[in-house]
C-alpha cells in the first residue's frame, strides 16, 4: 500500500510531498519515504518507533524516535489519515500510553493538591496558634492601635463614637478595670486589658488585638444585669488572652495562599478566592468564639457570676432564623442555640465566690452613658463586627 | 506599507479552526477543573494552544505546538517560590498602619510590575521554543531581565510624558522581542521605527485629549455658573460619549497596530504583511457582545428556575411559618454554600469562555487570515539548530496570569 504525505526531515525547512510504503525490515517493518516526483528514497523509518502527534481534523501527524526532533510525516485528508493509522499499529499503542500517562499525571497532581488542602485544613489552626505565640506582643499592640483608629473612623459619622466616661478614676471605670484585671489574672497574657464604654447606636461589644475592648452603649442599654455585662466582657477578654485577632490574621493569609494555589491566581484578587477564603476562615472564627465562650464560663466559675447570663443577653439581641441557619457555614459565630447548649453544659458557678460587681458599681456602669437616649438602628448581636479586619 | 520585494512567491496564511471546536476544548477543560481542584487548567491551556497552533496554516503547513502540561505545572511550582515571600510581606503589611503600609504596598506593586516584564518575555520564549513549522523550531534569545528593565524604564517614561512617548516604547520593545526571535538558524528582524505607529497613536491621543479637556472645561464653567443642577446629567452624557469614542478609537488603534507592527517583521528575506481592518475587529467585538448577552440571559434563566422553585415553596408556606419550615427551604447550610459557589464558578467560566471564543480567537483569526508572506521560498533553506536549553514552564507568567494565548 502506498500513501502520499508531507515530509520534513527535521534538519531543513524544506517540506516535500512524498510516497510512503511499508517494507519488511529485520524482524519488523520500515516506512520507506520516497520523493513523489523523482521517486528517490529520502528516508526510512522504523514502523515500530513512530508516535502520533496532535493535529487538526483530518490530518494524521507522526514523528519517530531515533531521528531528528522535527522529523515529521503528515497525512492529509480523512482517508489517508485513516489508512495510515490502520497500517501503523504502533500509533494506537503509543496514543494509549500517552493518554494513560496524562491521566496518571492529572491524578497524581490532584492527589498532591488534595493532600495540601487537607493538611491545611487540619494544620493551620494548630500552626496559627504556635505562630501567634511567636509573634511579639508589641506588634500585636501596634496592630490593635491601627484597628482602633479604623473603627473610630468607620463609626463616627453614622453611629457616633465617643468615650462615655473619660475619668479613669470614676466608680464605673475603676470597677471595670478591676474586673478585667481579675479575669485575666493568672492567664499569663502579655496584654494589659483596656475596656472602654463607647456611646454609639450599634449594639455590640468586641475585643481588638493587643487588649483594647469596647462595650457599646446601645448594648449596655439592653444589658439587664451585672452578670450579663460580666459574661460579655469575659468573653471578649477571652479573645484578647487567646490572641484570636492575630491568629485569624495568620489563618486568613494562609487561606489566601491556598485559594490562590487552587485557582492559579496568585495575585489573589479574584472573588472566588474571597468566597472560598471566607468559608474556611469563618470556621476558625467560630472555633475562636467557642474558645472565648469557654474562657468566659471559666471566669464565671472562678468569680461567681452566672455564665448563662451571656446567652440571655445574646438571645435578647440576636435570634436565629432560617436564614442564619442556611448560611451558618458563612457565619463568623456559632448559632445562638448551639452556644447556649454548650454554655449550659459548662456553667456551674462557685456559690462561695463574691459577685464581680457591687450593686452600686453596676448602677454606675449602667448609667455611664447617661439615660438610654438612642434607639438601636439594627439588632446586631454582640461581637458581630469583625475584631480585626 | 508597500512591499518592496517584487521577486519571490507570496504565501498565504490560513486559519482552519472552528469556534465550536475551541468551545468544546474550553468546556471540557472547565468541567474537568472541578474534580481536579483546578489542576486541569495546565492541560486546558495545552489543548487550547494545540488548537490555535495546529489550525494556523502557513503556506500549506500548520504550526505545531510541542509543549506539554507537565512543563506548565512545574513552571507554576517554581513561580510559587517567588510568591511565598511576597505573601509573607503582604501579611506583615496587613498588620502595619499608615505610611509603612502604603510604602510597602507601593514597593511590592513596583516589584511585581517589573517582574511582569520578565514573565512576559519568558512566556514568549517558552511558546516560541515549543513551536515547530516544517519540522524546524522557533526560538528566542536575549535576556529576560534586560527586557524587564527596558520595559520598566519605558513605563516610567510613559508616566512622566503622560503617554506621549508610547510609540517609541512600543517600537523599542517590538524590536527587542523580534530581533531576538529565531526560526531555526535564521534571525527575525523588525524594521519599524517609532514612526511606524506614531500616526494612529497620536490621532487617537489627540481626539481623546480634546474630548477630556472639553469635559474638564465643561465642569469648570458650569461649576462656577449658576445652573449647577443641570451639571449632573450633562456630565453623565459627556462621560458616556467619551467612553464610546474611546472604545471606537481602541478598535482603530488595535487594527492599525496589528497591521503596521506585524508588517515590519522579517525572517531573512521573507517578510510578513498583515492587514487587519478596524471594522472587522469591531465585528468580532459585536459578536462577543451578542454572545455575552446570550450567556447572561441563559444564566439568569437557570438562576431564575432555581429561584422560582424556592419562591413557590415560600408561597406554599403557612402564614406564620415556624423556623424549621423556613429553614427547610434552604436545605442544609452545605447545599446553600455549594449552590452559591457553584453558581459563581459557572458564571466565571461562562464569561471567560465567551471572551476566549469570540475576542481571543477572533483577533487571532483576523491577524492570521490577514497575513501573507513575501518570498516564502527563501525559508526553505532554514536549518535546525541544536536543542534549546530546557525552559521550565512559563513560571511567573502562569502565576501572574499573563499571556493571552
Amino acid at each position: 500500500m502506498e500513501l502520499t504525505a508531507r515530509y520534513t526531515d527535521g534538519l531543513v525547512a524544506d517540506v516535500r510531498d512524498v510516497i510512503c510504503r511499508l517494507e519488511p525490515e529485520g524482524t519488523g517493518q520500515a516506512i520507506v519515504i520516497t520523493d513523489l516526483q523523482s521517486r528517490d528514497e529520502l528516508d526510512r523509518w522504523n514502523a515500530a518507533d513512530v508516535f502520533p502527534l496532535h493535529a487538526r481534523r483530518h490530518e494524521l501527524r507522526i514523528g519517530v524516535s531515533g531521528k531528528p526532533y522535527g522529523a515529521r510525516l503528515s497525512f492529509n485528508g480523512f482517508e489517508p489519515a485513516r489508512d495510515a493509522t490502520a497500517a501503523l499499529p504502533a500509533l494506537a499503542v503509543k496514543h494509549r500510553q500517552d493518554r494513560g500517562k496524562q491521566y496518571r499525571l492529572v491524578g497524581l497532581a490532584t492527589a498532591a493538591l488534595a493532600s495540601v488542602v487537607a493538611a491545611y485544613v487540619v494544620g493551620v489552626p494548630l500552626l496559627a496558634g504556635s505562630i501567634t505565640d511567636a509573634m511579639p506582643p508589641q506588634w500585636e499592640e501596634g496592630l490593635g492601635q491601627t484597628v482602633v483608629a479604623q473603627v473610630e473612623q468607620a463609626l463616627k459619622p453614622e453611629a457616633g463614637f465617643e468615650v462615655c466616661d473619660t475619668d479613669p478614676n470614676s466608680l464605673a471605670n475603676r470597677a471595670i478595670a478591676r474586673f478585667a484585671a481579675e479575669v485575666v489574672a493568672g492567664t499569663g497574657t502579655p496584654f494589659k486589658p483596656d475596656i472602654q464604654v463607647i456611646r454609639t447606636k450599634i449594639p455590640n461589644a468586641f475585643a481588638l488585638p493587643g487588649g483594647h475592648s469596647f462595650y457599646f452603649s446601645a448594648l449596655l442599654d439592653k444589658t439587664e444585669s451585672a452578670d450579663e455585662f460580666a459574661g460579655v466582657m469575659a468573653h471578649e477578654l477571652g479573645h484578647v488572652v487567646h490572641r484570636h485577632g492575630m491568629e485569624q490574621l495568620i489563618s486568613t493569609s494562609a487561606t489566601g495562599l491556598l485559594i490562590g494555589f487552587i485557582l492559579g491566581d496568585m495575585t489573589g484578587m479574584s472573588v472566588a478566592g474571597g468566597l472560598g477564603a471566607a468559608l474556611i476562615d469563618t470556621r476558625f472564627s467560630r472555633d475562636a468564639e467557642r474558645e472565648a465562650d469557654r474562657f468566659s464560663s471559666d471566669a464565671a466559675k472562678r468569680m461567681g457570676f452566672d455564665a448563662r447570663a451571656l446567652m440571655t443577653l445574646l438571645e435578647r439581641v440576636d435570634k436565629d432564623d432560617g436564614m442564619s441557619r442556611a448560611f451558618a457555614l458563612l457565619s463568623t459565630h456559632p448559632l445562638t442555640a448551639e452556644r447556649k447548649a454548650e454554655l449550659e453544659r459548662l456553667a456551674a458557678p462557685d456559690p462561695n465566690a463574691t459577685p464581680p460587681f457591687t450593686p452600686e458599681e453596676w448602677q454606675a456602669i449602667k448609667s455611664m452613658c447617661g439615660a438610654p437616649a438612642n434607639t438601636p438602628i439594627a439588632p446586631v448581636g454582640p461581637d458581630k463586627m469583625n475584631r480585626n479586619r | 506599507m508597500t512591499v518592496t520585494e517584487s521577486d519571490g512567491r507570496i504565501a498565504r496564511v490560513e486559519f482552519s479552526g472552528a469556534r465550536s471546536e475551541l468551545f468544546g476544548i474550553l468546556t471540557r477543560g472547565y468541567l474537568l477543573m472541578v474534580p481536579t481542584l483546578g489542576i486541569y487548567r495546565f492541560w486546558q491551556t495545552t489543548w487550547k494552544r494545540r488548537f490555535y497552533w495546529q489550525n494556523t496554516v502557513i503556506d500549506g503547513d500548520p504550526l505545531e505546538y510541542t509543549g506539554n502540561a507537565l512543563q506548565l505545572l512545574v513552571g507554576f511550582l517554581f513561580a510559587l517560590a517567588f510568591f511565598l515571600p511576597v505573601y509573607i510581606a503582604f501579611f506583615y503589611l496587613s498588620t502595619q498602619a499608615g505610611e509603612i503600609a502604603l510604602i510597602g504596598y507601593g514597593v511590592i506593586g513596583v516589584i511585581i510590575w517589573f517582574l511582569l516584564g520578565y514573565a512576559l518575555y519568558r512566556a514568549r520564549d517558552f511558546r516560541l521554543s515549543r513551536t515547530l513549522w516544517r519540522g524546524i523550531r522557533f526560538n528566542q534569545h536575549g535576556n529576560a531581565w534586560v527586557y524587564a528593565l527596558r520595559r520598566f524604564l519605558w513605563s516610567l517614561a510613559m508616566v512622566v510624558t503622560l503617554g506621549l512617548i508610547f510609540p517609541a516604547m512600543c517600537a523599542d520593545l517590538w524590536r527587542y522581542r523580534t530581533n531576538n526571535s529565531w526560526y531555526g538558524d535564521r534571525q527575525f528582524r523588525w524594521t519599524g521605527t517609532w514612526k511606524t505607529i506614531a500616526g494612529p497613536y497620536y490621532r487617537m491621543y489627540a481626539v481623546l485629549a480634546v474630548l477630556a479637556a472639553g469635559i474638564v472645561a465643561l465642569v469648570a464653567t458650569r461649576a462656577g455658573g449658576a445652573d449647577t443642577d443641570t451639571l449632573g446629567p450633562v456630565l453623565t452624557i459627556a462621560i458616556i460619549g467619551f467612553i464610546l469614542v474611546a472604545g471606537l478609537a481602541w478598535f482603530y488603534w488595535r487594527s492599525r497596530e496589528a497591521t503596521r507592527m506585524f508588517s515590519e517583521v522579517w525572517v531573512g528575506n521573507a517578510r510578513a504583511t498583515v492587514k487587519v481592518r478596524a471594522r472587522a475587529l469591531f465585528g468580532q467585538f459585536a459578536l462577543y457582545l451578542l454572545a455575552l448577552i446570550g450567556v447572561s440571559i441563559l444564566l439568569s434563566a437557570v438562576a431564575g428556575v432555581f429561584m422560582t422553585g424556592t419562591l413557590t415553596q415560600l408561597a406554599a408556606l403557612p402564614a406564620e411559618p415556624t423556623d424549621e419550615q423556613f429553614a427547610a427551604l434552604f436545605g442544609s447550610s452545605w447545599t446553600t454554600i455549594a449552590l452559591l459557589i457553584g453558581g459563581y464558578l459557572i458564571g466565571l467560566a461562562a464569561f471567560a469562555l465567551v471572551g476566549e471564543v469570540f475576542l481571543g480567537l477572533g483577533y487571532w483569526m483576523l491577524v492570521a487570515r490577514g497575513a501573507t508572506i513575501s518570498d516564502a521560498d527563501s525559508l526553505r533553506g532554514v536549518r535546525a539548530t541544536a536543542e534549546d536549553r530546557s525552559l521550565v514552564g512559563e513560571g511567573l507568567a502562569d502565576a501572574l496570569n499573563v499571556g493571552a494565548y
